[in-house]
């Protein structure tokens, strides 16, 4: 007997310490998926804002989960939400149906974020749009912002969200259009930056712009803590090339870093100085002394990208392989001393050795860098496809490095470029994808990586993709945002709102028909509606549900029409019935048992009918319809 | 009997009283605790719908159960349709009066008398509520999308009713009441207990 439990015993130990060592092999990838691991019906830590690039639009993910939450449509109309298609929202859009969507700014107080609004630049046409994260839509755009071409170095905030900036990508003979000739850049073409002011509840209005030499602004980033005040540009191409730019633009040494004093540059706008271009009044460095200094910096940099305590630029190479960090504290006191190397188009010039605090060596094609709160940075190397790690201060060296895969632009981390970055996570945001998931042809996705970076050496947790093509994005801790569930009906004050049965009607004003419809599980009323043809009607729709996620679509058969009602929201859409016939109308977002019932017919009667100059649902409709509701 | 009821209170037991008037008195200007709660759950519903009665109203989540109950042609829950709520807080408060009352002027019958007309109100009210509801499971629109046979439900306790479970419990306010409800008994119990043990000072009249 006890020879059989000394036997047992053995083998058990044999399994055990086998299973053991099986599980070794796994641990990394079991921990790693653990951590990104977000139980169903449980939430997420972070939202994080993807910018959509060229699709226009912000992607929302959880993060660490990395799912993907949802759409934010900017730039660009989409039916899924149908944005664009309303009249409020093609009002926004003015026509267009394209932006690329390169950098969002979530909105700060104290330097840190706040979780009011998210702002994003439109590069091609120098638009910045304002999302509110009550709701998460879009209810801004400013712009096409006079004399800027291209606004890529855009929004990036200032600490209590005073500013969002842009600045010129693309000089071009202002105001646009201008006819010039590309030989006669250095003379005629003309850089801006311009300083847009946010009102405390969020409205963008033009500050100020300042007329800089024609180099291509590519980047920027606000001061905070003692550099508050001022806001940092980079910029390539201060060859002035015109054409072949890879190779002409490639040529000198040092570019420049701009720093813009926005509190005086605003004074003297607000004094009336400047030339008027293209409507504004424009400050000309040459006139308006202490508004903008040029510092010099190695080589085409890219990102700048201010330190949580203020005090260092880390501007990244791109074309050299190294982080240039400037001090900001050397910078006041070379200006202070007024030591300058020169002037380039009224603008005073720095000396490169005044300013410098360090170089670090990071590695190939620096890009862009991002911060932890525990004093490091984190830079994205392009060619190299890796992230370094790097102590801020003495020895100013990597700690660490992480392959991501393939080719890293932008990187975000966990708050990680406010005043207190919480050091959790650091996402890379790749430029290619090449054979990271399931092929899907020859129009690849964009790839991302989470990684953990709480301990002293970054950890690879997770690899997902996503639609093209985020640049920058933020992340910001998720209960910091406290977006509403449903539109309240008593606080909607639309006029084209209904809010009982009784108010449904149908107005004639000419050729113009306005429509005042109410949507309720599951019906629209009225839900006839006759009109003529040639007749331009307007359908106000009024979604009375007040229970979260019944959202009522109406979409109009055999046409571009297409609108989203959420509960409490008056939405307004415009027909034309253009031929006589009978035009079925539905809800086109599944929303209850009775779903397919909720639908609707526009009887077009022929051109030169007459017709009741108002038309209100029958008694015996409303009867109907107090007797569903008793509303 | 007549004699029991001519009697007094000791002062603890008018304490107990007082307390009870206490307690009913500022129903009428601050009807704030619920006197019923309906907890309704279903799977598209993951946080619970809620009904709250309380002496003057209804309140919770009614237009999102109103816009279910249509589908079944189930009435729908308006706190206009209720006339209790124009006299129900008004009633406590007399109760309330009572009972003082019975305690300023030290009269047992007085006490009596607001207890039982107490007890008689309560379970008046309690069938009120009852019926009610029936009235709402039963008298269901024949033009309703959803057919469905009519039901009772819950007046107290758990059911299952369609894909909603429902809890129905009485809520802080009854508790309130109902231990006012027990210190008349309380009272009377006491001075009782006491009159027992000193026979000699309770049958002595009041003072």
């Amino acid at each position: 007997m006890k020879r059989w439990i000394a036997v047992a015993a053995f083998l058990a130990s044999l399994i055990g310490s086998a299973a053991l060592m099986q599980g070794c092999g796994s641990v990394r990838g079991g921990t790693a998926a653990a951590k990104t691991y977000v139980k169903p019906g449980e939430h997420d830590t972070y939202y994080a804002f993807l910018s959509g690039g060229h699709s226009g639009q912000v992607l929302v993910y959880g993060i660490p989960s990395c799912r993907h939450i949802t759409t934010i449509p900017v730039f660009t109309p989409e039916p899924a939400k149908g944005y664009g298609y309303d009249e409020e929202s093609k009002a926004m859009l003015k026509g267009m149906t394209w932006g690329d969507a390169h950098h969002p700014g979530l909105s700060e107080t104290d330097g840190d974020y706040d979780g009011r609004w998210l702002f994003i630049n439109d590069m091609p046409h120098a638009r910045i749009a304002r999302i509110d994260l009550k709701d998460f839509t879009t209810r801004e755009i400013f712009g096409p912002i006079p004399n800027i071409s291209a606004a890529h170095a855009c929004p990036f905030p200032t600490p209590n969200t005073e500013y969002v900036f842009a600045a010129s990508r693309f000089s071009i003979p202002i105001p646009y259009p201008t006819v010039g000739e590309a030989k006669n850049y250095a003379r005629d073409f003309k850089g801006v930056i311009a300083g847009v002011k946010v009102s405390p509840e969020g409205h963008m209005s033009l500050g100020f712009e300042i007329l800089m030499p024609p180099f291509d602004w590519d980047l920027a980033d606000a001061g905070k803590g003692p550099s508050h005040g001022w806001e940092f540009f980079t910029c390539y191409n201060s060859e002035m090339a015109y054409d072949s730019l890879e190779i002409k633009a490639s040529q000198n040494e040092m570019d420049y870093l701009a720093a813009v004093n926005w509190r005086e540059a605003q004074k003297a706008a607000d004094a009336g100085h400047g030339r008027l271009i293209g409507g504004v009044k424009v400050l000309d460095p040459k006139e308006e002394k202490g508004i903008v200094y040029l510092i010099p910096v190695p080589k085409s940099p890219h990102g700048i990208d201010v330190d949580p305590s203020g005090q260092y630029l880390c501007v990244a190479g791109k074309l050299q392989a190294e982080v240039t960090v400037h001090s900001f504290e050397k910078m006041i006191a070379t200006i202070r001393a007024g030591k300058f190397q020169g002037e380039i188009d009224g603008i005073p010039v720095l000396a490169y050795k005044d300013v410098l605090e360090a170089k670090v060596p990071v590695g190939l094609g620096p890009l862009h860098t991002q911060f932890d709160g525990k004093g490091y940075a984190y830079t994205s190397l392009f060619l190299d496809s890796q992230i370094a790690k790097w102590k801020i201060g003495p020895p100013w060296s990597v700690t660490d490095e992480i392959d991501v895969y393939y080719s890293i632009g932008h990187l975000m981390a966990s708050e990680g470029d406010t005043r207190h970055p919480t050091g959790d996570y650091v996402v890379a945001l790749d430029k290619l994808a090449k054979d990271r998931y399931l092929p899907v042809g020859p129009s690849y996705p964009e790839a991302s990586q989470l990684i953990d970076i709480r301990g002293p050496k970054m950890e690879l947790l997770y690899d997902f993709p996503t639609y093209p093509e985020p640049h920058y994005a933020q992340m910001i801790r998720a209960e910091k945002l406290k977006p509403m569930k449903i539109y309240p009906l008593d606080e909607n004050h639309n006029p084209r709102a209904v809010k009982s049965a009784d108010q449904a009607r149908v107005e004639r004003h000419g050729r113009r028909v306005d429509a005042y419809l109410l949507a309720i599980r599951t019906h629209f009323t009225p839900d006839v509606v006759r009109v003529a043809q040639g007749d331009t009607v307007y359908f106000h729709v009024t979604n009375l549900e007040q229970d979260a996620d019944i959202t009522h679509g109406f979409g109009i058969t055999f046409s571009n029409c297409n609108m989203q009602v959420d509960p409490g929201e008056t939405k307004t859409i415009r027909w034309v019935a253009e031929k006589a016939g009978v035009t079925p109308f539905y809800c086109s977002n599944f929303c209850s048992a009775l779903h397919q019932e909720m639908q609707g017919y526009i009887e077009v009667m022929p051109s030169g009918t007459k017709l009741a100059s108002v038309a209100r649902p029958s008694p015996e409709r409303l009867a109907e319809v107090a007797a569903l509701l008793r509303r | 009997m007549v004699r029991y009821l001519n009697g007094t209170f000791r002062s603890s037991e008018r304490r107990l009283i007082l307390l009870a008037a206490l307690v009913l008195l500022p129903v009428f200007f601050l009807p704030v605790l619920p006197i019923w709660e309906m907890h309704l759950r279903a799977p598209q519903y993951p946080e619970g719908l809620t009904l709250t009665i309380y002496t003057n109203t209804i309140r919770g989540d009614l237009a999102k159960i109103n816009s279910l109950n249509h589908y079944v042609g189930m009435k729908a829950i308006t706190p206009a349709d209720f006339d209790e709520f124009a006299y129900l807080p008004q009633l406590l408060t007399g109760f309330g009066v009572l009972a003082l009352l019975a305690a300023l002027f030290n009269r047992r019958w007085l006490a009596v008398l607001g207890w039982v007309l107490f007890t008689a109100f309560a379970a008046y009210m309690f069938r009120d509520y009852a019926l009610w509801l029936y009235r709402y499971g039963h008298e269901l629109d024949p033009r309703a999308a959803i057919k469905m046979d009519a039901f009772m439900p819950p007046i107290i306790g758990y059911a299952k009713m369609a894909n909603f479970h429902v809890l129905s419990l009485p809520g802080p306010g009854t508790y309130i009441l109902g231990a006012a409800w027990l210190l008349g008994p309380l009272a009377l119990w006491l001075e009782r207990r006491a009159r027992r043990r000193a026979p000699t000072a309770a049958a002595t009249p009041a003072a």
